[in-house]
C-alpha cells in the first residue's frame, strides 16, 4: 500500500472543499445523478486513488459521463477501510459490481474469502495483459485485477549533489561497491548520501521491496519465508537489514531520518538536501520539473545474487469484480471500457501520470526524464514488487519496526533477522487458515 | 400506588433503555463472541480460548501493557501540576482569568491538532532542538519522536500537559467553592502558605482529586490513542516504543485482518476498564454524601 504523495492541505482548499462538498449535498438533492442519466443497468464502483493520485476523481466522473452502455455509480472509499468495507459488503452480499484493489496480498485475502472472481471469460485477454495487473494479481492460475494507473518503484539520486561532489551525474552507481564508494565522496563534500523520513514507517517497507529482490530467484521464494519453508534468520534473508545497518554505521544516512516522515523525507532529494533515495514513479514528473530535469532514476545497486537483483520493480493499482456483482459482464465491459486509448490518454490528461497499460501512447509525455523512467520501469522487463506479498500481521509487528530500529541504531541487522523469523512464525499460530492459501499462493508465483 | 402505576416510570424510559442496549449492549455482546471465534469476514468458526491463549503468550502485547503502565507514571504529575497551578491561580495574581483560558486550551483543541504541532516541534531538527543548540546545550537535544528510548516519554509530557488542563478547572472550581474563612483563620493562626495548602485546601479537595485520579488512570489506560497514533507515526514506533493496547487492538483489527483478536483485547481492557470504574462511582457516592452533609 502506498501513501498520498502530494501532502498538504491548505486552508484555502479546505474551505473551498468544504463548500465544493456543501454545494454538492444541495444539489445532489436537486438534480438526476451523472449516472442516472445513462441507459443499461446500474454498476456500482467503489474506488480509492484521489488520495495517492489527485486529478483521478475528474477521470472517473469523466469515464462514468461518456458511458452510454451502463449507469455507473462511482463511489470514493476512505483509505482506512478500502479493504474492510469490501470485505464487509461482499460478505453481507452487498459488494459493489466493481472494486479498487490494492495489488498482492491486499487484495488475495478476499480472494481466499471467495469475495472476487477470476476475470477471465470476462475481461478480454489482451486488455488484462496489457494492463500490467503484475504477477501478484494471480492465484490458482487466474488474475483478479486489472491494472488502472502504473506504479513504478524506484530510486531517484539529484544529480547536481553528485557533480558537487565529483561523481559522474549522469552514471548512477550500478553495483554496492560503487555505490559505497559514491556515499564517501558525497560524505566528504559534507553531503548525506542516503536516507529520507522512517518516522512513519513506510521508508521501511520500500526498502524492505527494493533489498529483499536482491537475494530470491522468484517472488515464491519470498513467501516461504513466511510460510516457514525458508528462514529469515539465514544471512541471505536478512542481508537487506545487514546492508542498512552498515549505511547507519558509515554515517551515510541522513541525522533527521527517524523524525522524518515518508514524503517530507523524499522532498529532501530534489530539495539537495539529500543526494539518494527511495521513490515512486509519480513523483518524478512533478521532482524532474522542480529540478529542471536534474533527478535521476535507478534501481537499487546490486549486491544480491538472486535472479531479481537489479531489475527494475514494477507495481500497478487495479480494478476487479466480486463474486456477488449483480452486473459482472457489464462491469466488465466497463473496465475494459477504461483501457480504451481515449480513457488512458484522459487518464494521463487530468493526472499528468500514466496509466497501467503497455499500449499507452508515450509521444504526449515530453519530459525526456519521465520518458527515460517509463521506458526502463514500464516497457523493459520488470519484476513485482514484493513487499506487497507481506502478511499484515508481519508488516506491523517485524517490517516497519525492524526497519526503524536498525535506522536508529537500535539493533543489528542480525537481529532483524531474527525478529522476523518470530513474527512469521507468531502469523503463522496466528492464522493457520491463511498459511494454506499462502502455500498454494506461492506455486503461481515460481516458489 | 395502585399496581399498574408502578410501571410507568419503567415505561418512560424503556425507550432509551432499548436505545441503549441497542447501541452499547448488541456490539458488547458481539464482541464477546467474537474474542471466542477466528473471524474472517463477518463470522468465522468457534475456537474457545485460542485468541486469548495467542494474545496472551504475544511478547508485543505485554510489551503494550507495560508502555501503558509506564504511562500513569503521568498520573501524579498530572495531579502536582494540575493543584500548584489551580492554586497559584487561586491567589488572584493579576490576569488569572486569562491565564486560567490559556491553560485550558490544550483541552479544548483536538489532539490530532496539537500532535502534529508538537510532531513538528520535536523533530530531531525541529524548534526545540534548535533552540537547545543555540544555548550549546547540545546533549540534550534528543531525537524526541525518533529513539525508541525516548519517544514514549514524550508522548507522556504531551499527555500531562493536555490532560492537566481538565485537572486545574476543576481543582481551579473545587477551590474557588471552599470556605473562605477555614484559609483565613489558618492564615491568622500563623500557617505559611505550604502548611495552608497542606492542612487545609488539599484535605477539602480530596473528593475533586480522587475523582480526578481515577479519571486519568482511565484515560491512560484506554483513551491515549490519538496521542500514540499521531506522535509514534500511526504504528506505535519507533519500532514498537509507543505502542499501547489500544492501538494493539486497532491494529488487529484494520490493519492485520484479525477481528477475534481485536475483540479478545478489548474483551480484557473492557474489563480492566469495568474494575477502575467502580471506585470512580464510590468516589462520587462519597462526595454526594459530603454535599448532602
Amino acid at each position: 500500500m502506498k501513501r498520498n504523495w502530494r501532502e498538504g492541505f491548505s486552508r484555502r482548499e479546505l474551505l473551498k472543499t468544504s463548500a465544493g462538498l456543501g454545494a454538492g449535498v444541495a444539489l445532489n438533492g436537486l438534480l438526476p445523478s451523472t449516472a442516472a442519466r445513462a441507459a443499461g443497468p446500474d454498476l456500482n464502483m467503489w474506488w480509492w486513488g484521489e488520495q495517492e493520485l489527485p486529478g483521478l476523481k475528474a477521470v472517473v466522473d469523466d469515464a462514468v459521463k461518456s458511458y452510454t452502455a451502463a449507469s455507473v455509480k462511482p463511489m470514493l472509499q476512505d483509505t482506512a477501510v478500502v479493504i474492510s468495507q469490501f470485505q464487509t459488503a461482499a460478505a453481507a452480499g452487498e459488494a459493489p459490481d466493481i472494486q479498487f484493489l490494492w495489488n498482492g496480498i491486499y487484495h488475495m485475502e478476499s480472494v481466499w474469502l471467495g469475495y472476487l472472481q477470476p476475470l477471465e471469460g470476462l475481461v478480454s485477454d489482451q486488455v488484462i495483459k496489457d494492463s500490467s495487473p503484475t504477477l501478484l494479481s494471480r492465484f490458482g492460475g487466474k488474475t483478479y485485477r486489472v491494472g488502472w494507473y502504473a506504479l513504478p518503484m524506484i530510486w531517484i539520486y539529484n544529480k547536481d549533489l553528485y557533480d558537487k561532489a565529483g561523481l559522474d551525474a549522469d552514471k548512477a552507481p550500478a553495483t554496492w561497491d560503487e555505490f559505497l564508494a559514491a556515499c564517501e565522496k558525497l560524505k566528504s563534500a559534507g553531503i548525506a548520501p542516503l536516507g529520507g523520513g522512517i518516522q512513519d514507517g513506510y521508508w521501511g517497507e520500500w526498502y524492505f521491496g527494493h533489498a529483499i529482490a536482491q537475494n530470491v530467484d522468484s517472488a515464491g521464494e519470498v513467501i516461504g519465508l513466511f510460510t516457514g519453508e525458508r528462514d529469515f534468520r539465514e544471512p541471505k534473508y536478512h542481508e537487506h537489514w545487514v546492508k542498512l545497518e552498515e549505511l547507519k554505521k558509515a554515517g551515510f544516512l541522513n541525522a533527521d531520518m527517524s523524525s522524518t516522515e515518508l514524503y517530507p523525507g523524499i522532498d529532501l532529494i530534489p530539495a539537495g538536501k539529500i543526494a539518494a533515495g527511495q521513490s515512486v514513479g509519480a513523483r518524478v514528473p512533478k521532482d524532474s520539473e522542480m529540478t529542471k530535469g536534474r533527478i535521476g532514476t535507478m534501481v537499487m545497486p546490486v549486491y544480491g545474487k538472486g535472479k531479481l537483483a537489479g531489475k527494475p520493480i514494477f507495481d500497478s493499482q487495479g480494478l476487479g469484480i466480486p463474486t456477488k456483482a449483480k452486473n459482472p459482464k457489464d462491469a466488465a465491459a466497463f473496465l475494459e471500457y477504461l483501457q480504451s486509448p481515449e480513457q488512458l490518454k484522459l487518464l494521463h490528461d487530468k493526472t499528468g501520470w500514466i496509466p497501467a497499460n503497455t499500449n499507452f501512447d508515450l509521444s504526449v509525455i515530453t519530459d525526456p526524464v519521465v520518458v527515460d523512467m517509463w521506458k526502463r520501469w514500464g516497457q523493459s522487463e520488470n519484476i513485482p514488487y514484493l513487499a506487497n506479498l507481506v502478511p499484515g500481521q508481519f508488516y506491523e509487528q517485524a517490517l516497519l519496526p525492524s526497519a526503524q530500529q536498525v535506522v536508529e541504531g537500535k539493533i543489528t541487522g542480525e537481529e532483524a533477522g531474527e525478529l522476523a523469523y518470530k513474527v512469521a512464525k507468531e502469523w503463522r499460530d496466528f492464522n493457520p487458515d491463511i498459511v494454506e492459501n499462502y502455500k498454494k499462493w506461492s506455486t503461481d508465483l515460481g516458489g | 400506588m395502585n399496581h399498574s402505576a408502578r410501571f410507568v416510570p419503567y415505561l418512560y424510559v424503556a425507550p432509551l433503555v432499548a436505545l441503549l442496549l441497542f447501541v452499547f449492549g448488541y456490539p458488547l455482546v458481539r464482541i464477546f463472541e467474537f474474542s471466542f471465534k477466528m473471524v474472517r469476514g463477518i463470522d468465522g468458526p468457534w475456537i474457545g480460548w485460542r485468541n486469548y491463549d495467542l494474545v496472551l503468550s504475544q511478547p508485543l502485547f505485554w510489551e503494550s501493557v507495560q508502555h501503558n503502565m509506564l504511562l500513569l507514571v503521568a498520573v501524579p504529575f498530572m495531579v502536582g501540576w494540575s493543584l500548584l497551578i489551580a492554586v497559584v491561580l487561586y491567589e488572584r495574581l493579576k490576569g488569572w482569568k486569562l491565564y486560567r483560558v490559556v491553560l485550558f486550551l490544550p483541552y479544548i483543541l483536538a489532539i490530532p491538532i496539537i500532535a502534529v504541532i508538537m510532531k513538528k516541534i520535536f523533530q530531531f531538527n525541529g524548534p526545540v532542538n534548535e533552540v537547545l543548540r543555540w544555548l550549546s546545550l547540545d546533549f540534550l537535544a534528543l531525537d524526541w519522536i525518533g529513539s525508541s528510548d525516548v519517544a514514549l516519554w514524550t508522548v507522556m509530557m504531551l499527555i500531562i500537559w493536555r490532560e492537566s488542563a481538565l485537572g486545574i478547572i476543576l481543582f481551579l472550581a473545587r477551590l474557588l467553592s471552599l470556605d473562605e474563612s477555614l484559609i483565613e483563620s489558618a492564615k491568622l493562626e500563623g500557617a505559611s502558605w505550604w502548611q495552608r495548602l497542606w492542612y487545609v485546601i488539599v484535605p477539602q479537595m480530596k473528593v475533586v482529586i480522587e475523582f480526578y485520579v481515577v479519571t486519568s488512570v482511565i484515560t491512560i489506560l484506554s483513551a491515549v490513542f490519538s496521542y500514540v497514533f499521531m506522535i509514534g507515526g500511526g504504528r506505535g514506533g519507533p519500532g514498537t516504543s509507543t505502542m499501547v493496547v489500544e492501538l494493539y487492538i486497532f491494529n488487529a483489527l484494520i490493519r492485520t485482518s484479525l477481528p477475534g483478536i481485536a475483540s479478545a483485547v478489548s474483551v480484557m481492557l473492557f474489563l480492566v476498564s469495568l474494575l477502575l470504574i467502580v471506585p470512580l462511582f464510590a468516589v462520587r457516592r462519597r462526595a454526594n454524601e459530603e454535599e448532602m452533609g
